[in-house]
């Protein structure tokens, strides 16, 4: 039973963990809480839907689809609206970002209808391993989500790209004078994001269920992870998607179940109380 | 059709209450609240409860409901007070959605998903319907204007000063340490006094109340009319919560002139119609249509 | 192949009629029309069923305007947007009443919303009719305004738990959506069954969560024979997934709108076995029929719509209930509410216009629809009817029994 908690829990952490961790450099790098992820996430399923069933293509070029869709809107939506108010507050920022979420879970809506969908891929019996039942999916999308992680660890550690990224969540003024182009690394840190948002989706999708209002109903988990874990760091967001993950499975056995969508905030709350900077995130020095 | 402007009139009402409390924390001191729909629900529940099932008079049970939902201000806010602005916002926010999962779940005390019934009537001179609406809406009125002053009375008198020097320099605030803690829990407390009073005249208006009535929904609306109306503006954030309702409230209107999408596209294209007028105006307008002037020290004027 | 052409000119024709018409402004017409008001969650938890009930609502009026009105007079309609969230739904109410000045506001679905609208519709006497279940409805309906053509009582639990029973499964576990609708489904299972068949007590979860792994841990524990999952189609795709993928082998049970046609497209072959039931409409019923073909679907063998259908019921037999009183003041229609619906020894028929030509020509009718037969009790309550049961064979819905309600 508790093996299958464990199990289950890593589950839902990798679900929430890739979208976490682009939620967590966006926050960092953009400096603002980007509350349309669930919209994003929306966009990004609702793509790999239509070339999957649909066009009738393969679920994997579907997935690249919905990387590309979730690159572009994320892309776009920071030049049209997010980067010309960079000088705003940022709770301003965070409410502009709720109206944009409405608008992609609407627009969705408006093109495909409310009814629920489903990839066109069988459902799966699980693998039993030892009295632990697990699909073969659900097996992929934990691999999938380790190699986000890693790869995206490896993107801002060994690459020059990485560590202008990194500079610019650190000390952007710094940064500039340091002639890193401010503007090509927005650029590149809203497709990437983008992009692991969109695969996001598809995990989504596969795992719950296509409708237009999936993405809001993992935005809380996905923020939660991230300030759990630490703003701005990779392995941060991680773990606190499987703190949150496993934190939700274990709820149960104390809790009604329907009060679980309340522990992860409950979770945050003490964790800030004792760590205001998350988990392995790095205390700011305020200017 | 009177009747209708002034349903909607006291409808804003709620909403500029609401933004007013929300400034009070926000505007003075920084405290990013979203959890305004559990200040909002625990106001409306403990002010039908209590003239419900107690048999308080309505008008004391507003009052009391206030109260109430100050004393939930007051945990909250000592809870999380020395918590950074962005983390505060998600950390009420969880405290909106457990308020709302309790109303859900609780049902031997607040009839759960069914909902609680209100018939009793506050302000009940026995008056015909239209002659009560209006003294309803003059009620509200009187309390926006009410709280107008005092928040007024706040931020020109020095404790006021204080606390914007606070919201504006966090070395200023370093060094006043405790005293700043102090400030910011009175203020937040007073803030949800304020909500709670809303909810409480919200319930008894509508005299029906259910959990899903408090979505976060509420909150994400009252920003709006704070933002949009000026940035911690007393003036401004009535204007906003008058702008967000007729843009909510109007744009059914869209319907009434055109049969070519069907009713369910409409109601989407008239959501990110909403979306895309507020992300406008806060775009061009991210100061709100009415900025706080900016304060201007007597020595900057001088040079 | 014939209703197909013709289908496709009235299309042609009809698109460039609404193209043209798009483009005025739609005030009221030179004879005083009836104005109707229509309340659906287009958006929201209820937004699946929310665009098959505005759809059918307006496709109704429109049949009844093309072919003359009722007394006379066109049908005005207005459609807003619920939103399955009563602090707006109120705000349209108002709106509805006071502005467009209508009669009677249709297609209420969450009961938080009907009961939301309860006390201004009330006050301005306004019929109100739903397809919700609080049991609040009637008791707080103090003027007798309020029909619900969705059955209230648990007759329907009751059913689907006397099948379990038949089909010898003997332990039980219970899990639904946290809503006042389900919770009575679920009473009504009880009822049946009997508590000591149950491994542990009921539970409740709620919707849009990111993960229902937890729920379906705690609802496979101890291996139950069969498990019964009131809910709606968006919680119960995601909750039959974790199930299938679980390796539940025992059988499962919910109620037909939460396996409906998207949920079997959704999850394909995995769908097989699943046992549901409704109130509504018997497949073969010449209503559902017509229902079928007005709204332009296939008669796959499936129940499809069954909120849409009973929205179409709504304005049938509004517009037979204002023929037969022959007025639109409230106090007179819901009187003929129950003439033009209820009651044995009347001429049956099955859709708006074939009633309003027998109104018309003085004869008693009884309308039975797409959605249900549409009897009232004397709590304007849709009476205890026939349950239909269906197994999910091969992606289509088969009757295996209907139980007398």
């Amino acid at each position: 039973m508790t093996a299958q908690m464990i199990v289950n829990g890593l589950i839902s952490a990798a679900l929430i963990a890739p979208p976490a961790v682009a939620f967590s450099m966006l926050f960092g790098i953009l400096r603002f809480p980007n509350f349309a992820i669930g919209g994003y996430i929306t966009v990004g399923v609702f793509a790999a839907y239509a070339i999957n069933v649909q066009f009738g293509l393969p679920l994997w070029l579907a997935s690249l689809g919905a990387m590309l869709a979730g690159s572009v809107v994320v892309w776009a939506s920071d030049q049209i609206i997010f980067r010309p108010m960079r000088a705003s507050a940022p709770v301003t920022l965070l409410v502009v970002s709720i109206a944009l979420t409405f608008v992609l879970e609407h627009s969705v809506r408006l093109i495909f209808g409310a009814d629920v969908k489903g990839f066109d891929l069988p459902l799966e019996r699980p693998l039993v391993f030892g009295g632990v039942h697990v699909t073969r999916p659900q097996l992929y999308l934990i691999g999938a989500a380790v190699l986000v992680v890693i790869i995206t660890h490896l993107l801002l550690t060994r690459t020059r790209l990485g560590k202008a990224m990194r500079a610019m969540a650190d000390n952007p003024q710094l940064a500039e004078v340091r002639g890193i182009r401010s503007v090509l690394v927005r650029i590149a840190v809203t497709l990437y994001c983008g992009a692991l948002l969109g695969i996001s989706g598809v995990s989504a999708g596969l795992d719950l269920v296509i409708e237009p209002l999936l993405g809001w109903g993992l935005t809380i988990p996905i923020i939660a992870a991230a300030i759990l874990g630490g703003i701005g760091s990779v392995y941060g967001a991680m773990l606190g998607a499987v703190l949150v993950g496993l934190a939700e499975e274990f709820t149960t056995l104390v809790l009604p179940s329907s009060y679980k969508i309340g522990v992860g905030f409950v979770m945050i709350t003490i964790l800030l109380l004792l760590r205001p900077h998350g988990l392995l995130g790095q205390p700011e020095i305020k200017k | 059709m009177l009747a209708y402007f002034v349903a909607m009139a006291t409808y804003a009402g709620f909403f500029m209450i609401l933004a007013q409390g929300l400034n009070l924390q926000w505007g003075m001191t920084g405290m990013v609240n979203f959890g305004v729909a559990g200040f909002y629900a625990i106001g409306a529940y403990s002010g039908a409860l209590l003239s419900t099932r107690v048999g308080i008079t309505p008008e004391l049970a507003i009052a009391l409901a206030g109260a109430i939902a100050g004393v939930a201000g007051l945990g909250v806010s000592l809870l999380t007070v020395r918590l950074r602005e962005d983390y505060f916002a998600i950390v009420t926010l969880g405290f909106g959605e457990i308020v709302r999962l309790f109303a859900l779940n609780e049902d031997w005390l607040t009839e759960g998903p069914k909902g609680l019934r209100i018939p009793v009537r506050p302000f009940d001179f026995g008056l015909g319907n239209t002659a009560y609406s209006l003294v309803y809406l003059g009620v509200v009125a009187l309390v926006v204007l009410v709280i107008y002053a005092i928040c007024e009375r706040i931020r020109t008198g020095p404790y006021g000063r204080t606390l914007r020097a606070i919201r504006e320099d966090d070395v200023v605030a370093g060094v006043l340490g405790k005293y700043v803690l102090r400030f910011r829990v009175q203020i937040f407390v007073l803030g949800s006094v304020f909500m709670g009073i809303a909810g409480a005249l919200f319930a008894h208006y509508i005299q029906n109340i259910s959990p899903d009535t408090f979505m976060p929904m509420i909150a994400i609306f009252i920003w709006m009319s704070v933002i949009v109306g000026g940035y911690g503006n007393n003036k401004g954030l009535l204007l906003g919560a008058g702008i967000v309702m007729l843009i909510l409230e109007g744009s059914r209107f869209l319907g009434d002139f055109t049969s070519i999408v069907t009713s369910q596209q409409l109601s989407s294209i008239r959501i990110i119609l909403i979306g895309v007028i507020l992300m406008a105006v806060l775009r061009f307008k991210p100061r709100g249509l009415i900025p706080e002037p900016k304060f201007v020290s007597e020595f900057e004027k001088a040079s | 192949m014939r209703i197909l052409i013709s289908r496709r000119r009235v299309v042609t024709g009809s698109t460039a009629a609404v193209l043209g018409a798009a483009f005025i402004p739609r005030f009221a017409s030179a004879s005083d029309p009836i104005n109707i008001g229509s309340l659906t969650p287009n958006t929201g938890g209820g937004a699946p069923y929310g665009g098959n009930m505005a759809a059918a609502i307006k496709r109704t009026v429109d049949q009844i305007n093309a072919a003359g009105g009722v007394l006379n007079r066109q049908i005005k309609l207005t459609q807003e947007d619920g939103e399955t969230n009563p602090e707006t739904a109120t705000r349209a109410a108002d709106k509805l009443i006071n502005v467009n000045q209508v009669m009677a506001i249709l297609g209420t679905w969450a009961s938080s919303v009907t009961l939301g609208i309860m006390p201004k519709c009330q006050s301005a006497n306004v019929i109100q009719m739903c397809v919700s279940s609080s049991s609040d409805i009637p008791l707080r309906d103090t003027k007798g305004l309020v029909f619900n053509f969705q059955v209230l009582n648990p007759v329907w639990g009751r059913a689907l738990g006397q099948l379990a029973l038949e089909h010898g499964y003997k332990r039980f576990k219970l899990m639904a959506l946290n809503n006042d609708f389900t919770k009575s489904i679920l009473d009504g299972f009880v009822d049946a069954v009997g508590a000591g068949r149950l491994l542990e007590k009921p539970f409740y979860y709620n919707a849009n969560q990111a993960s229902y792994k937890s729920e379906v841990s705690h609802l496979l524990a101890g291996t139950p024979d069969a498990v019964f999952i009131p809910g709606y189609v968006t919680d119960f795709t995601a909750i039959y997934k974790d199930i299938y993928r679980s390796g539940y082998k025992g059988r499962v049970i919910t109620v037909t709108f939460a396996a409906s046609g998207p949920f079997k497209a959704a999850v394909g072959d995995a769908a097989e076995g699943i046992l549901h039931g409704y109130p509504i409409p018997p497949l073969d019923s010449p209503a559902y029929k017509q229902y079928l073909r007005e709204a332009g679907l296939e008669d796959n063998g499936q129940i499809q719509h069954p909120y849409g259908t009973l929205c179409r019921d709504q304005v049938s037999v509004l517009a037979l209930a204002i023929q037969k009183a022959g007025s639109t003041d409230a106090d007179k229609v819901k009187k003929a509410i129950f003439d033009v619906s209820t009651g044995p020894g009347k001429k049956t028929v099955y859709n708006v216009l074939d009633g309003l030509k027998a109104l018309r020509a003085g004869e008693e009718i009884n309308y039975s629809g797409a959605g249900s037969p549409v009897e009232f009790d004397s709590r304007r309550q849709t009476v205890d009817r026939d349950v239909q049961l269906y197994e999910i064979k091969g992606g289509k819905d088969v009757i295996l029994s209907t139980r007398k309600g």
